[in-house]
């Protein structure tokens, strides 16, 4: 894990080995390169949205809940008893705009509810996903608008599924209908693009020192150079002198903010861990760690792609994913299909417990995250995007009614349902893709 | 360049001049005369208001006796054949020629100057009209040059370029690598620069509080690199192959007997231990691709093994993820630049037994999937271990002088510096460029030691507005409007970045400090010199690399329904040859026109496969004289220009025409109108032939009067497809390649095409020309230009053209060497 007391063994957190070792509570941690006006210690409502992808639907008789609320957990989601309070269940959601039914459209629609125009060659055409539209809104004071993130590390170009060429499988976020936004799932990678190098607070502190003074003298010597010039020269260094603090400025605010709320240790990861699972959690830190620092306010995650053929030793299922879910109702298949679905119900019950063990500003991170958890596809057997498996989780500073299930007795588009995530986020919007309305069903009706 | 270079003199016999560049008649010593317009003299200068010059026979003062019978010609001519459209206020194109003839005004050669371009290359008067016979165009336009000419002779406008102008991202890295003997990656250090007027060092003015940041970050980490200074742990890189290169053949750069895989030229930060991962390419099962049987994988230290693995499928799993997970090696090394390979041993050379021809490529999982594993990604962490910073090249460079005492070392540090910064700021220093390094030098150094000294002090270099910009100063005194030469030290850094696209060198700016550069006989030697060093290689990569679009090849990708057969290999081929082909006209020092007639060109296993040309092995580009019947040879018939100006379904004439106009013949059309009606998809069947298509659109006279210029000249290159081969049938139609030249000139295919424009030489070496420029002077080329292209035209003419007979010209002409002040 990443965030280490210094007591910790390093090189032994780097392994990827510390599946076991919970963050550290980490009150009002306030990043670098923010402004106090924008960072969540500010008095807040819901500012973030997550979502995070499971392939190929799953075993749907050991994933539904019995009863209207969580109280009593079905076999697949009884890793979320510790948070069952904090998550919703819906039954009965389904994409249309997925169909044909395929594991590229699973993919690639469950995020934009749009229709892929089905080719292999590079004329793709979708729809700009969800996630992107909450970017350009809730993203832009942040470092980085969105982050994309996933388990694979593969690039596949071509022909994946049926006709459709690998982007759509890929590529989870679309920020326009012709562009897929890539994913990473480097833990290296990922890091450096949040943090830089990190180190400990002394480190990082000594870094913007070494970082000041450099642009210190970067000002002294365009000062300098400007009085060598001409007087419409010295107009256009006078714009420089206006980056070189505009800078500083950052710079000092990161400083200040830093002194107030000292940060823990940032130890980046060097390659990727063996184990799944660890893999998995360090990949959910590095979200955990997006979000305290209000680096960004918008991630989606796959935790693994459509056709994954991963196998899971680590519970007990040698057997690829993929040709698992083609189970042909063989009953010993279904319950391998069902373990690993409740394998990933797991690792995402560890991340909403981290999020609600992490206090900020007036709640958690948790209360101040809508997290939508899921798959495109609902039968994989015969692959179709009907009765989807979906979970909604946190938002309690959005009055999110958590611990119920939801059952729409005529089948709800799924574009409902990102549309109202949009709008509790405070992105005002009529309609998205073939949305029909809103879930007010979600949350608490406002109090006058 | 060093590929360039080996790969012309294994590959090539030369035809042309060996490169010994003299100039040849070059009338005056330009130099030699511009001293004359130093500031000191400025009172006989040119002042804007003072003088007027004249076009035509109506004014007062005449230039000379037979001007005066010259612009006779040109009125009559103009009256004749111009004022049927362009003799009121509400001309065509704006243009009024009745009144820019009777008025005397210095302010209209720029009109003159375009009414030139259109009659030298025939646009106007447009075909249907009365035309002039050759002869009488012939001799108007050079009437009115030689007036044009002369009035710039005496009154010289040589413009000017930007004062501060930051280096580009090219600049920046080739000047980090001949500063520090480092070679970095720049465009991951920095932002993209933006591109205008076709290149990317014209609009370099800006210093965003974005790439300040970026700078600042840059400059550290390379000056780590560079000393070898201690990090606070170990750190990483990762490289990725892309997903369309095909791996079953040889890569350039590894050992003979092996295949795929990749080179990484990696910059070792310190002596120590590193751990390499390799990890294999996989299809959308996550089954290792193409993995059938024992593959062998070495990785290769300067082509040295320091480790192999096996490779195989697992036994009675369809599992695959532990079958690269094993790659991994620990290795000791040296700091500084190794290259690092990692690739696989050969298997046998058995022919594929398919029905089909097989493809070349070899990548897409369902419609031609790899046949043998390839390489994903390799990642270096470390050092581990680490053992100081050893003796990299950089540190070599760098440290010319070593402290043998504690007491010695703000002398060596001062040493040091005083050369770095000469360097870096590519002029002479003074105790106020030394403070503030000076500073960061003592500062770090009492806290860490002397080479954390030097790191910081560096560090502040990189980021030294002196470094970062290319600045040109008015000189003392100067008024705005004067015209200066500017000084050997600009100079220097101008043909530096001219030529070699980074920093001069100590013999060029010591030359330059002494003063040297304005002798003409030292400045032709000098860039004699600076063409033969590898780094000119720059004019190809860089100059070569925007004129042509080459830059453009990596974001075109074809149909892949279409055109199965594509992968970056092909891609990187295509590129490849124009740039040879370039590279070799350059080096040998062959005329110019050779970039459009040549009857050779280079090719290699990948290309010539592509081209059906039989024959030609392995992955090493060569020369190969062509056979008139293998439709190759020029520029006009490169797959890399033909495939940049196609969409990625078919061809486009249109696109292919507009380029033609605007980078070989020079008269680009005007951008659209604002009100160009939209075309409808629909009104226009797909099934009919790409010319019924265009001609339907051309009917709207909206469209017609720019189209019926560029869509004659791309329809003769219809012969060959959206990715350059050749064909006689397009789907159901046979190929039409009739096509024309804004003159009027009519022919078919690219044989006539050639033809046609090599007819009138000045358009073709007068555009080349003209980019050269830009690119050297780093703005747009002016209509107060002209005059002085025209003359490095007229003056390479009698040396047929020969590449450096246009250097040379650049190099000494008025907009080159002189500016106006501001």
């Amino acid at each position: 894990m990443i965030i280490t007391r210094k007591s910790l063994p390093r090189r032994t957190l780097l392994k990827g080995l510390g599946a076991a070792i919970a963050l550290p509570l980490l009150d009002a941690m306030v990043p670098a390169m923010t402004t106090a006006a924008c960072t969540v210690a500010s008095p807040t409502k819901l500012r973030r949205l997550s979502y995070i992808y499971m392939p190929m639907g799953c075993d749907i008789s050991r994933w539904t809940l019995p009863g209207d609320d969580l109280s009593e957990l079905s076999a697949t989601l009884s890793p979320l008893a510790p948070v069952r309070q904090h998550v919703t269940a819906i039954s009965n959601i389904e994409n249309r705009n997925a169909y044909p039914g395929t594991h590229a459209t699973s993919n690639c629609s469950f995020l934009s509810c749009a229709t892929a125009k089905r080719t292999e060659s590079t004329d793709y055409y979708l729809g700009t996903t969800v996630d992107q539209i909450a970017a350009r809104h809730i993203g832009q004071q942040t470092q980085l608008p969105s982050l994309e993130l996933s388990m694979d590390l593969m690039a596949t170009v071509g022909q994946c599924d049926n006709g459709y060429a690998c982007v759509y499988q890929n590529n989870l976020s679309w920020s326009s209908p012709t562009t897929p936004l890539p994913s990473e799932a480097h833990p290296r990678i990922v890091f450096e693009t949040l943090f830089g190098e990190g180190g400990s607070s002394a480190d990082r502190q000594a870094a913007l020192k070494k970082r000041a003074s450099l642009l210190d003298s970067v000002g002294d010597e365009i000062t300098r150079l400007q009085n060598t010039l001409g007087a419409s020269d010295r107009e256009k260094v006078n714009e420089y002198l206006n980056s070189v603090r505009e800078v500083e400025r950052r710079i000092q605010q990161a400083e200040s903010n830093a002194k107030e709320n000292p940060l823990p240790d940032l130890d980046r990861p060097l390659g990727v861990p063996d184990a799944y699972a660890d893999h998995a959690r360090l990949m959910f830190d590095l979200q955990l760690l997006a979000f305290q620092g209000d680096i960004t306010r918008v991630t989606t995650f796959q935790l693994a792609r459509e056709t994954s053929n991963r196998t899971y030793p680590e519970i007990g299922v040698a057997d690829p994913h993929h040709p698992l879910t083609h189970h042909g109702n063989d009953p010993e298949k279904i319950a391998k299909v069902a373990k690993i679905n409740q394998f990933h119900v797991s690792l995402f019950a560890d991340f909403l417990q981290r999020l609600q063990q992490t206090k900020e500003a007036d709640g958690t991170l948790l209360d101040h995250s809508l997290l939508l958890y899921g798959s495109g596809m609902g039968d994989p057997n015969v692959h179709d995007h009907q009765n989807l498996p979906i979970l909604v989780a946190g938002g309690a500073a959005g009055n999110m009614r958590g611990g119920q299930h939801i059952r729409f007795g005529q089948p709800a588009p799924m574009a409902n349902l990102h549309l109202t995530l949009l709008n509790k986020v405070g992105i005002d919007l009529d309609s998205f893709a073939d949305s029909s309305g809103q879930m007010d069903e979600l949350f608490e009706p406002l109090s006058i | 360049m060093t590929r360039a270079i080996s790969d012309l003199h294994r590959g090539s016999t030369p035809t042309c001049y060996h490169l010994r560049i003299t100039l040849v008649a070059r009338p005056t010593t330009l130099a030699a005369s511009m001293n004359s317009w130093n500031p000191v003299s400025r009172s006989r200068q040119y002042r804007p208001h003072s003088l007027r010059w004249f076009l035509v026979a109506f004014l007062p003062v005449t230039l000379l006796a037979h001007s005066t019978h010259a612009a006779d010609d040109v009125n009559t001519f103009v009256s004749t054949y111009c004022f049927d459209c362009h003799s009121d206020a509400t001309s065509e194109g704006h243009l009024n020629l009745q009144s820019l003839s009777t008025q005397q005004s210095t302010t209209h050669g720029g009109a003159w100057e375009k009414v030139i371009r259109k009659l030298r290359s025939r646009q106007m008067p447009p075909v249907g009209s009365l035309r002039p016979s050759d002869v009488e165009y012939d001799s108007v336009t050079g009437d009115l040059e030689q007036q044009l000419d002369q009035h710039f002779a005496a009154h010289p406008v040589p413009g000017r370029t930007d004062s501060i102008r930051r280096l580009t991202r090219m600049e920046y890295q080739n000047a980090i690598r001949d500063l520090l003997g480092l070679q970095i990656d720049a465009t991951a250090l920095l932002p993209a620069d933006e591109s205008s007027h076709g290149f990317d060092n014209i609009t370099v003015g800006e210093l965003s509080p974005t790439l300040l940041n970026r700078y600042v970050s840059a400059a550290q980490k390379i000056a780590r690199l560079a000393v070898g200074g201690t990090s606070r742990e170990p750190s990483g890189d990762t490289f990725r192959i892309r997903p369309d290169i095909t791996q079953e053949d040889h890569v350039p750069g590894l050992p003979l007997g092996t295949r795929g895989g990749t080179l990484i030229p990696y910059n070792f930060p310190q002596d120590g231990e590193y751990d390499v991962q390799v990890l294999l390419s996989r299809d959308r099962n996550e089954h290792v691709e193409g993995l059938s049987g024992k593959h062998e994988l070495i990785v290769l230290l300067d082509r040295l093994e320091v480790g192999r693995f096996t490779v195989q499928p697992p036994k009675d799993s369809k599992d695959h993820s532990l079958v690269d997970a094993d790659l991994k090696l620990k290795l000791k090394t040296t700091a500084g630049e190794h290259q690092l390979g990692v690739t696989f041993v050969r298997k046998s050379d058995s022919i594929l037994e398919t029905v089909r021809q097989p493809y070349q490529a070899r990548f897409n999982m369902h419609r031609h999937p790899r046949t043998s594993p390839a390489v994903f990604q390799v990642s270096v962490i470390g050092p581990f271990d680490a053992e100081g910073p050893g003796n990299s090249l950089s540190r070599q460079r760098l440290f010319v002088s070593v402290p043998a005492t504690a007491e010695n070392e703000d002398t060596a540090a001062q040493e040091i510096l005083n050369t770095l910064l000469r360097r870096a700021y590519r002029r002479p220093i003074d105790a106020a460029d030394r403070a503030q390094p000076l500073q960061f030098f003592k500062n770090a150094r009492d806290e860490a030691g002397f080479d954390a000294g030097i790191e910081a002090a560096l560090a502040s270099v990189l980021v030294n507005p002196n470094f970062l910009f290319r600045i040109e100063r008015d000189p003392a005194g100067a008024k705005a409007g004067d015209v200066y030469r500017i000084s050997d030290v600009e100079l220097a850094s101008r043909l530096s970045f001219f030529l070699w696209n980074s920093i001069p060198d100590d013999e060029l700016l010591s030359l330059a400090e002494q003063k040297m550069l304005g002798d003409p006989n030292v400045l032709d030697q000098q860039v004699t010199r600076m063409l033969l060093d590898p780094r000119s290689e720059s004019l190809v990569s860089n100059f070569a690399d925007q004129w042509l679009y080459l830059r453009n090849l990596d974001t075109v990708f074809p149909d892949m329904r279409l055109f199965p057969d594509f992968d970056d290999n092909l891609r990187q081929a295509m590129r490849r040859e124009t740039e040879l082909l370039f590279a070799n006209i350059l080096q040998q020092d062959c005329s110019v026109l050779e970039l459009l007639s040549a009857d050779y060109t280079f090719l290699n296993e990948r290309l010539a496969k592509h081209y059906g040309i039989p024959h030609i092995y392995g992955d090493r580009f060569r020369r190969v004289n062509l056979d008139p019947a293998s439709h190759r040879g020029g520029l006009l018939r490169h797959a890399s220009i033909l495939t940049v100006t196609s969409y990625a379904t078919r061809t486009s004439p249109v696109i292919r025409g507009h380029w033609i106009l605007k980078n070989i013949v020079g008269s680009p059309p005007p951008p659209p109108p604002d009100n160009v009606p939209a075309l409808k998809d629909n009104t226009v069947l797909d099934s009919l032939p790409i010319r019924e298509r265009l001609a339907q659109h051309r009917a709207d006279p909206n469209c017609a009067g720019c189209h019926n210029l560029m869509d004659p000249v791309g329809f003769s290159l219809e012969n060959f497809d959206a990715i350059g081969r050749w064909r006689e049938r397009d789907a159901d139609h046979l190929v039409d390649a009739l096509g024309g030249l804004p003159d009027g000139s009519e022919f078919t295919g690219v044989d006539g095409l050639e033809e046609g424009l090599l007819q009138r030489p000045e358009l073709f070496v007068g555009t080349l020309t003209d980019k050269l420029m830009t690119y050297a002077l780093g703005r747009g080329v002016e209509t107060h230009d002209a005059p002085a292209i025209r003359k490095i035209v007229r003056d390479a003419r009698s040396t047929d053209y020969r590449f450096s007979s246009l250097i040379q010209g650049i190099v000494h002409s008025i907009p080159f060497q002189m500016r106006t002040a501001e």
